[in-house]
């Protein structure tokens, strides 16, 4: 009876510390997880943010925070950069511009995220599900191998912002049908049917002085009748010059092409030079800002948004403020449509494009449980319903289920623009050497925009200085 | 007598005997030095860069440590209250410049894992191959033509205001303090500030110049204009401290020598060149060196207003690029030891021209 008792107590010794073990076991389990991602400061991210804050629960009982470095753009780069290289492993994901990847991927900093992806049949789906032209551009380095590293964030492409209250005008459409014999688009069908000869029409016809008429009242300022990209800074004349020479069938290195292709004869053929030439023509229909090289995005956005410009192309990325009518005097009065494109003798629109946007990626230094939990952020937000929801706020989607649903076009007006657009995106180079290939060709491109030198000469300076720099680094044979 | 009156202080290393270099006492430098180097050689050998860093760092203060005891036990204690001075001189300045010169004879990237000797090869690379000297001379005669209008503009226009503020008028006080607060401003807000300034269509410039020519004005849409506007706003951040030392120098000359000079019935500019000038020279070529060496490594302004565009790039914006946008860190500090040869050498100018012109007087 006395041993009994014994054992009964001993049983239930037992039995508290197996449960209290236990609770000690789940309540370890559950841990806090911080994930720290260097992100540009814009809207695409912001509401990223906002939508993970009010949503996100781990499935793994984990509690995860975003924590997100909100970078300026114009500094983006060189923090990421700097964050990378000194070794510092601040960061587990960062958002990088797809340029980035040969650079950070060769240095060993961003991971090879193919095991994660054969790993999961959720995100393996996603990722089939993605818009071919995003993923190479995004994720695969080399380019189109099957080598991938990174996950859309925002998938970005150029649009036409036009002012509504200006082209529909039934005297600006009567005088431009008088001077030019073609109709003025209005509608965003008709900006999508807009050539580069119909764009420099319009550029040429909205020129206007301060007390000019426009749109049936005297102008109150300078107008202008076109504005895009062509600064010094970044990759802002690059990304115009290379879908100005795609569209009329030229080409930049083709990196596909190692290590049999050539960056002399290509980047600097009569098709390019031409190209470049009719590029240059259209910055006198610009705002002046484009004749001193320092005509960026966020410039042409400023100048459209203060209500001087009839017709701008940029990003999608920037459009929100355009709505906003505190950021900007023309929120009511704007219609979008895909960008001017080059017509050919068929009749057909060439469209090819510089694509913007971003990946994101992960850290090589990340441990699994980061790893594990940053996967499940990704998983989420390249889910069917996180990407639905972020559209309807004003972000984008690569994913097909997404942008083909009847919904996406209702969420904001340049979603019209989106699908067509996407098949007709190309990117610019991913290899380690990218950005002394962009810095001399910016300043190379610089010099033709501010006048000082033409279009052959600029394309010739380029191409030896590539054909040179890509034969030092083993990628021209 | 005398001899025997002066003191003299022992040498401070010497403490431990030459022949007790093995003692092991918390002075002997000797040992400290040997052992720190043993430990730090084999640790940067058989450890990881992560572990070797904090061992070698270790190995230093081990070292530091017993020189600051010899010097206490020496009674040495001058020595002892500049070494915290010297310490941080040597941690934030000289290790890194001496760093940065072992760099440069690498080939070595920040983002790519391998290194390798090179020799001068950086220096041969950035003066003279087609791909990276052309632009490093063109950058540097792009700097000398700011040095050269930044610089006598400054010095214009500091020297000429601070003959306005020596004199006494109405507000001077005033006056002043508005003429000083754009040296206060950060560059970034100048720069910005004259962006919009100089903007051809939101800009005060613009507007000004369209009541007299109808039109817009673009001040830089050429290198002309694109340089008169980087070196205006420099000018106009700049002047104020190239007056404020003028000034010091103006305010300190005795007025019995003006009032001698009036009795004599001296002329103005002959008052100007044998008491004033004398007095403000020194000062003059203390500013003069300073705003020489800031105008040297001008690239703030340059990228804010210009990004370098219209042929305005410096050979700091250059390095910028070089260094911290493409990672070429091993010819970024090759570039970086060719910028310091030509601040030393454009300093002892200066400092002869200087000190032969004392001599002279």
């Amino acid at each position: 009876m006395k041993s009994k008792t014994r054992l009964e107590r001993l049983a239930a010794a037992l039995g508290v510390v197996s449960l209290m073990t236990l609770g000690g076991a789940i309540k370890a389990s559950a841990e806090d997880v911080v994930l720290h991602m260097a992100v540009p400061d814009w809207p695409p991210t912001r509401i990223m943010k906002d939508m993970f804050d009010k949503e996100y629960k781990s499935t793994s009982g984990n509690k995860v925070t975003l924590d997100l470095d909100f970078i300026p753009w114009p500094d983006f780069y060189t923090r990421v950069n700097a964050s990378l290289t000194s070794g510092e492993k601040k960061y587990n994901m960062a958002v990088s511009d797809s340029q980035w990847l040969g650079a950070f991927i060769e240095g060993g900093y961003f991971r090879k995220i193919n095991d994660l992806i054969d790993a999961d049949p959720d995100l393996k789906k996603a990722m089939g599900e993605m818009h071919p032209a995003v993923l190479n551009a995004y994720a695969t380095y080399p380019y189109t191998s099957k080598n991938f590293y990174g996950f859309p964030q925002f998938p970005d492409i150029l649009v036409s912002y036009a002012r509504k209250d200006i082209f529909c005008n039934d005297e600006e459409q009567k005088n431009f049908k008088a001077k030019y014999n073609k109709k003025l688009p209005c509608t965003g069908e008709e900006f999508d049917d807009v050539d580069w000869q119909l764009f420099e029409n319009i550029g040429a016809f909205f020129m206007r002085k301060k007390g000019d008429m426009l749109a049936g009242k005297p102008a109150d300022a300078d107008f202008y009748g076109i504005a895009f990209q062509v600064g010094k800074g970044y990759d802002f004349s690059t990304t115009s010059v290379h879908t100005f020479v795609w569209q009329a069938g030229g080409n930049i290195w083709d990196e596909t092409k190692v290590p049999d292709g050539h960056a002399v004869g290509v980047v600097n053929s009569d098709v390019a030079v031409k190209a470049l030439d009719h590029m240059l023509s259209l910055i006198k229909y610009m705002p002046p800002l484009a004749k001193t090289g320092t005509m960026d995005i966020f410039k042409s956005d400023e100048l459209f948004r203060a209500g001087k410009v009839a017709l701008n192309v940029n990003w999608i990325g920037l459009a929100e403020a355009s709505l906003d009518p505190k950021m900007s005097q023309v929120a009511d009065k704007l219609v979008f449509g895909q960008p001017p494109a080059t017509r050919g003798a068929d009749g057909k629109l060439a469209r090819w494009s510089q694509i913007g946007g971003q990946p994101f990626v992960l850290t090589t230094w990340n441990t699994d449980l980061i790893n594990k939990e940053a996967i499940g952020f990704v998983k989420w937000w390249l889910s069917k319903d996180v990407q639905m929801e972020y559209a309807s706020k004003g972000g984008q989607s690569a994913m097909k289920s997404v942008y083909t649903d009847p919904k996406y076009d209702t969420f904001r007006p340049w979603n019209r623009a989106w699908a067509p657009g996407l098949d007709w995106q190309k990117d610019m180079w991913h290899i380690p050497q990218f950005f002394e290939i962009l810095t001399q060709q910016q300043d190379q491109y610089d010099l033709a925009i501010t006048g000082k030198q033409d279009g052959k000469t600029t394309l010739d300076n380029v191409a030896k200085f590539q054909e040179n720099l890509l034969k030092e680094a083993g990628l021209i044979k | 007598m005398t001899s025997t009156a002066v003191q003299t202080h022992p040498p401070v290393f010497t403490t431990v005997a030459p022949d007790d270099w093995k003692t092991l006492a918390p002075d002997n430098w000797k040992l400290a030095i040997v052992v720190g180097l043993g430990v730090s050689v084999i640790a940067c050998i058989a450890l990881p860069a992560a572990i070797s860093f904090w061992i070698v760092a270790a190995m230093v203060a081990m070292v530091a440590g017993a020189f600051s005891v010899n010097a206490y036990r020496r009674r040495y204690y001058g020595g002892l209250l500049v070494s915290p001075a010297i310490a941080v001189l040597f941690v934030m300045n000289i290790f890194p410049l001496l760093w940065s010169l072992g760099l440069s004879f690498f080939a070595y990237q920040s983002n790519q894992q391998t290194i390798r000797f090179v020799g001068l090869g950086n220096y041969v690379k950035v003066l003279t191959s087609e791909l990276a000297g052309g632009d490093v001379w063109h950058a540097l005669n792009n700097t000398a033509l700011f040095v050269v209008l930044t610089v006598v503009a400054q010095m214009t226009t500091g020297f000429l205001l601070a003959m306005l503020f020596a004199k006494q008028f109405p507000l001077r006080r005033y006056l002043l303090i508005l003429v000083l607060t754009p040296m206060m401003l950060s560059v970034v807000a100048a720069g910005v500030f004259f962006s919009y300034y100089y903007d051809p269509t939101f800009g005060l410039l613009s507007y000004f110049m369209r009541v007299f020519s109808g039109n817009q004005f673009i001040l830089m849409d050429n290198k002309v204009g694109a340089v008169a506007g980087i070196v205006f706003a420099d000018a106009w951040m700049w002047s104020p401290f190239v007056m404020l030392l003028v000034l010091a120098g103006l305010v300190s000359v005795p007025k019995y020598l003006y009032e001698a000079a009036a009795i004599d019935r001296v002329s103005s500019w002959r008052r100007f060149w044998t008491i004033t000038f004398p007095y403000i020279r020194g000062l003059l070529m203390l500013a003069l060196l300073f705003r020489t060496i800031e105008a040297f490594k001008m690239a703030d302004l340059v990228y804010i207003l210009t990004r370098g565009g219209n042929d305005t790039l410096t050979i700091s914006y250059h390095l910028i690029r070089i260094a911290n946008e493409q990672n070429k860190t091993s010819e970024g500090a090759a570039i970086s030891y060719v910028m310091l040869f030509i601040v030393i050498v454009l300093t002892n100018l200066y400092l002869y021209i200087a000190n032969r012109r004392s001599v002279e007087n």
